[in-house]
């Protein structure tokens, strides 16, 4: 089946455009400058592990987006592929002793493959539902909690999954089914009466907290921990009710326009807040990279965009920073923590998440090698590419200890990816929500759980 | 026949595909053989014919007969990070990637060898064998990369190679696929030194040209019982080259023994792996001694008086493994961080005895001057082995010509002082012409002599590592004209 339709040029060809980059906001020639085709970054890139081949490497894919801009490729099919199996995982960032940006290239490259080849097809309608009709509406990602809500407290998952209805779905769809996590309310509406949710101690700072879209739905525990953590550690915490999906879906499969849509909303929603708090890497990450968007489209907005930025902070980053209390209660457990790729490579957090498990009492920390690979869950990857996935998260779960009872990370789309992993490898480890541990361990200090069945 | 999911009629890569078992272990579009068109030296490119991934040495004979039989132009692959142009396709080669041939094949801690296919990296070897205790020694900079196979080919060096050995030290077998597709094993069991002529050193360095190794056996040692880490900061290049010679003449034999000028170490400050190094200082002296833990204080006293007597503004021993990670980080890191202060740039290596290390230095700036061009230089001074970067911009029209002429005029230098044109990054397409600075005319027909036993018809990698006899400047010449045609 074909997925995609070549579309013709634009009829006026931009004059933003580039050789064969026909729309503007096209890959940025000073990313490429940097590239000393070195090959540093080669073993770094989970998919040039997988396949050996150099079209899906970073050195290879910063080639082919430099050679359209030369005019010896054009944009098609046999482009896209390798600009569009890649990860997003940032990895060769890390790796590139030149700081070659190939995240940002891929992202503009894929922003002109979506002008030139419009999806069509399944992936085309699975497309646009999720990121033109879902993401962007936190009310209708309700409803759509409410329906999984239902679906798992109704017992119609029991129902699904005895019938083997779930036999005729796609391997993958299976997979996540099985490791849906349990929908709660989400924090948006149980707080949508206070304008602030006051520190339990004297306030050392006013912070807002991004939400998130799935995050909120899907994983609203993990919010609400995050609010107890920064409750109890001397920050009130708001939630703008204007923001938004931070768009980092919609960027990654180069619909760039929805991205800078999103943004605006979100700069707009945050203008008033000092600093704001993420919990889920991959929208920190998005948040953090909001200026790139508006380098050559609506550029009056680049300079807030940017300033923005700045205001934006991973939740482990900024507990570490401004100081948070020792929980006193021992939480007895061996745990193995996964770095994110957009918290680890994307914003440079690793020793900040390690350190505060360390100083719960009780908590064993077990190295995992190679905790910085991606686990191939990458957004929306493993939905768009099941296969390269796979693999990636078979590589991963070969790293991870056996021997340890929980695996802490800090990113909702890496949380899903891994229990699929546990569940299809047979192994049995809780995964958890770094600010997780840390509120549970406070809550037990404060008495309110027994053990919190952890 | 048709290949399943092979979408040309070319016959060839259809035969090739069900050599290697399918449309996954094949390429041959031009959107993914551009990835293909360089290596590690970007001024010659050229599109394979098609690059195909063979699993083991069997497919890798069935290739190479395959393209023997029908005269097609072939060559190995490892990671591509060769800095000569080994691995372009000149001739439009079928490249025959060897980087999925990537398994430790098995650890020998006992008699201290271990035996790998081509495409395992480098690194991966000492990470695999540190937690009991062993290591590989040869450890070029771009170690995290680049294959075994590759280091084969090319004799590679590194920082610890002053004390250790380069690559052919290592080398205690290999099993070689010859261009006529016979496959040979050279190095009994892994028993240096067997009678006859030494075949294993003929093959390691031989840069691909000779037959293409599918399994290699290599020595691994013992970690030195203990490891200490100096940087020496000297406001004059001249005390700092002097200070290496001293510390060598004073009998101390130091694993690794680097040094970084002023732009080089703007360069790595600049990019991924700062360690703050002062700016305004003209050479850094990074030095490790190890060995038993008893000898180890003694040396580094040594040195650090050898540093004092040479004026050293700063000496500062790393205060942890941490520490003396990160200055290796920055200096291994060191070529890919100039790509932080200029858009281009190449990479030099010749070797001069260490003497005359401060004078070939001063022609270097002068070169530079004469050209227009920064140029930084990093090199492992234990051994001489300079490797110059000559900062370009490839944009700029002209540039790239000068570039390759400072480059050149800068290996003359060392040819000049005694030395020779490469000690570890191999002549490739990139040196051929100077070679002649080095060998005449009769010593380099004597080696494609021997290269015409191996490789009678010339079909593995062509139009490398010698001069084309008699045509001397005309390849520098075509070089330049290809440049301006791309
Ligand atoms: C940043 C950087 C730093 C570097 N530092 C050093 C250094 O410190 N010391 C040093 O010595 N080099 C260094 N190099 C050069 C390069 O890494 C080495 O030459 C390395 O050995 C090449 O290995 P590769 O796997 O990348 O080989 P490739 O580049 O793929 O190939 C190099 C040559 O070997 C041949 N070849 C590859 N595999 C085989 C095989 N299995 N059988 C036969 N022929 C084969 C190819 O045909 C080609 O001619 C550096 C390179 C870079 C980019
Ligand atoms: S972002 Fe990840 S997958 Fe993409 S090129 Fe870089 S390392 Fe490879
Ligand atoms: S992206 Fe960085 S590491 Fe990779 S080839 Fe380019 S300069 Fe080297």
């Amino acid at each position: 089946m074909r997925q995609v339709e070549e579309k013709p040029s634009p009829a006026c060809t931009s004059a933003k455009s580039l050789s064969n980059y026909l729309w503007s906001d096209h890959p940025d020639e000073n990313k490429w400058a940097d590239c000393t085709h070195c090959g540093m970054c080669l073993e770094s890139c989970p998919t040039y592990e997988q396949t050996g081949q150099e079209q899906h490497s970073p050195r290879g894919r910063v080639h082919l987006i430099k050679s359209v801009a030369e005019g010896k490729l054009e944009v098609n099919t046999q482009f896209m592929d390798p600009v569009y199996a890649c990860l997003d995982c940032r990895a060769c960032t890390t790796a590139c002793p030149a700081n070659v940006d190939v995240g940002g290239l891929i992202e503009e490259a894929r922003g002109q493959i979506r002008q030139a080849m419009p999806l069509t097809g399944w992936k085309g309608s699975v497309s646009k539902l999720f990121l033109k009709g879902l993401f962007p509406h936190p009310n209708r990602l309700n409803s759509l909690g409410n329906v999984l809500k239902f679906y798992q407290k109704s017992g119609m998952q029991k129902v699904v999954r005895k019938s083997k209805l779930i036999n005729i779905m796609p391997d993958h769809l299976v997979e996540m089914e099985s490791i849906m996590p349990k929908v709660d309310t989400s924090v948006r509406k149980k707080y949508k009466n206070e304008n602030v949710i006051k520190s339990t101690q004297p306030t050392k700072n006013e912070v807002a907290l991004l939400t998130g879209c799935v995050m909120d739905v899907m994983f609203s525990d993990i919010n609400e921990s995050t609010i107890n953590v920064l409750t109890r550690n001397g920050s009130d915490v708001s939630i703008p009710k204007n923001q938004t999906c931070c768009g980092a879906l919609h960027v990654h499969a180069g619909d760039r326009d929805t991205g800078r849509k999103l943004a605006k909303q979100n700069i707009e929603a945050f203008e008033s807040s000092e600093k704001v708090i993420v919990n889920a890497a991959g929208c920190g990450c998005m948040l953090q990279e909001y200026g790139e968007l508006f380098r050559e489209v609506e550029p009056e907005w680049h300079d807030r965009a940017v300033a923005f930025s700045k205001k934006v902070e991973d939740v482990s980053k900024y507990l570490h920073d401004t100081g948070y209390k020792k929980p006193k209660a021992a939480l007895n457990k061996r745990i193995t923590y996964h770095d994110a790729c957009h918290l680890a490579h994307g914003q440079g957090v690793r020793r900040e998440p390690r350190n505060i498990l360390l100083d719960i009492p009780g908590v064993d920390m077990v190295h995992m090698p190679n905790a910085d690979r991606c686990c191939g869950s990458a957004g929306i990857y493993n939905i768009t590419n099941p296969e390269m996935a796979g693999d990636v998260l078979e590589s991963k779960m070969k790293n991870v200890p056996d021997d340890v009872d929980m695996i802490s990370m800090g990113n909702p789309g890496c949380m899903l990816q891994m229990a699929i992993g546990v569940q299809k490898y047979g192994r049995n480890q809780k995964i958890v929500h770094t600010v997780q541990l840390l509120d549970w361990a406070y809550q037990k200090e404060d008495g309110e759980v027994a053990d919190n069945g952890i | 026949m048709a290949f399943k999911g092979i979408k040309t009629k070319d016959r060839h890569i259809q035969n090739l595909a069900g050599i290697v078992d399918g449309s996954r272990s094949i390429l041959y579009h031009k959107e993914d053989l551009i990835a293909y068109d360089c290596d590690g030296f970007t001024i010659h490119k050229h599109l394979p014919k098609a690059v195909v991934f063979p699993k083991n040495t069997e497919e890798v004979a069935e290739i190479v007969k395959y393209c023997a039989k029908h005269h097609l132009p072939f060559l190995a692959r490892g990671a591509g990070t060769g800095l000569s142009g080994g691995a372009v396709p000149l001739n439009s080669e079928v490249v025959i990637s060897l980087v999925r041939m990537k398994n430790l094949i098995s650890i020998d801690l006992e008699n201290r060898r271990a035996v790998v296919e081509p495409g395992f990296v480098n690194l991966k070897l000492t990470n695999s064998i540190s937690d009991k205790g062993y290591y590989y020694a040869p450890d070029p900079s771009s170690q995290y990369c680049c294959t075994i196979g590759g280091n084969v080919a090319e004799n590679a060096g590194g920082a610890h190679c002053l004390k250790y050995g380069v690559t052919t030290n290592h080398i205690l077998g290999l099993e070689v696929v010859l261009p006529d597709g016979e496959v040979i094993e050279l190095g009994h069991n892994g028993i240096p030194d067997a009678p006859g002529y030494d075949l294993l050193g003929l093959l390691t360095g031989s840069e691909g040209t000779l037959g293409i190794v599918t399994k290699i056996t290599v020595r691994i040692l013992k970690n030195p019982e203990a490891k200490k880490t100096v940087l020496a900061y000297f406001d004059r290049v001249a005390d700092g080259s002097q200070a290496v010679s001293d510390i060598i003449s004073a009998g101390i034999v130091p694993a690794a023994l680097e040094m970084m000028d002023k732009t080089a170490i703007e360069g790595v400050e600049a990019a991924a792996f700062p360690v703050g190094h002062p700016k305004d200082i003209a050479a850094v002296l990074l030095i490790e001694v190890d060995g038993i833990a008893a000898g180890i204080d003694e040396q580094i006293a040594q040195i650090l008086e050898v540093c004092k007597n040479r004026h050293v503004r700063e000496v500062r021993e790393a205060a942890n493994e941490e520490e003396r990670a990160r200055w290796w980080a920055n200096r291994k890191t060191g070529f890919g961080a100039m790509g932080a202060i200029s858009p281009d740039y190449l990479v030099q290596d010749g070797v001069i005895p260490r003497s005359r290390l401060p004078e070939v230095l001063d022609r270097i700036e002068e070169i530079s001057a004469e050209s227009g061009l920064r140029i930084a230089n990093i090199f492992h001074a234990g051994d001489g082995n300079l490797h110059p970067l000559v900062l370009f911009d490839a944009r700029i029209p002209g540039q790239t010509e000068k570039a390759i002429d400072a480059g050149s005029a800068c290996l003359q230098a060392c040819a000049d002082a005694g030395g020779t044109i490469t000690g570890e990054h191999g002549v490739g397409i990139e040196k051929r012409e100077e070679m002649r600075f080095v060998f005449k005319e009769e010593e380099i027909t004597a080696q494609t002599n021997i290269r015409q036993v191996f490789n009678p018809d010339n079909l593995l990698n062509a139009g490398k590592l010698f001069p084309t006899p008699g045509r001397c400047g005309e390849v520098k010449k075509e070089m330049k004209e290809a440049l301006l045609t791309q």
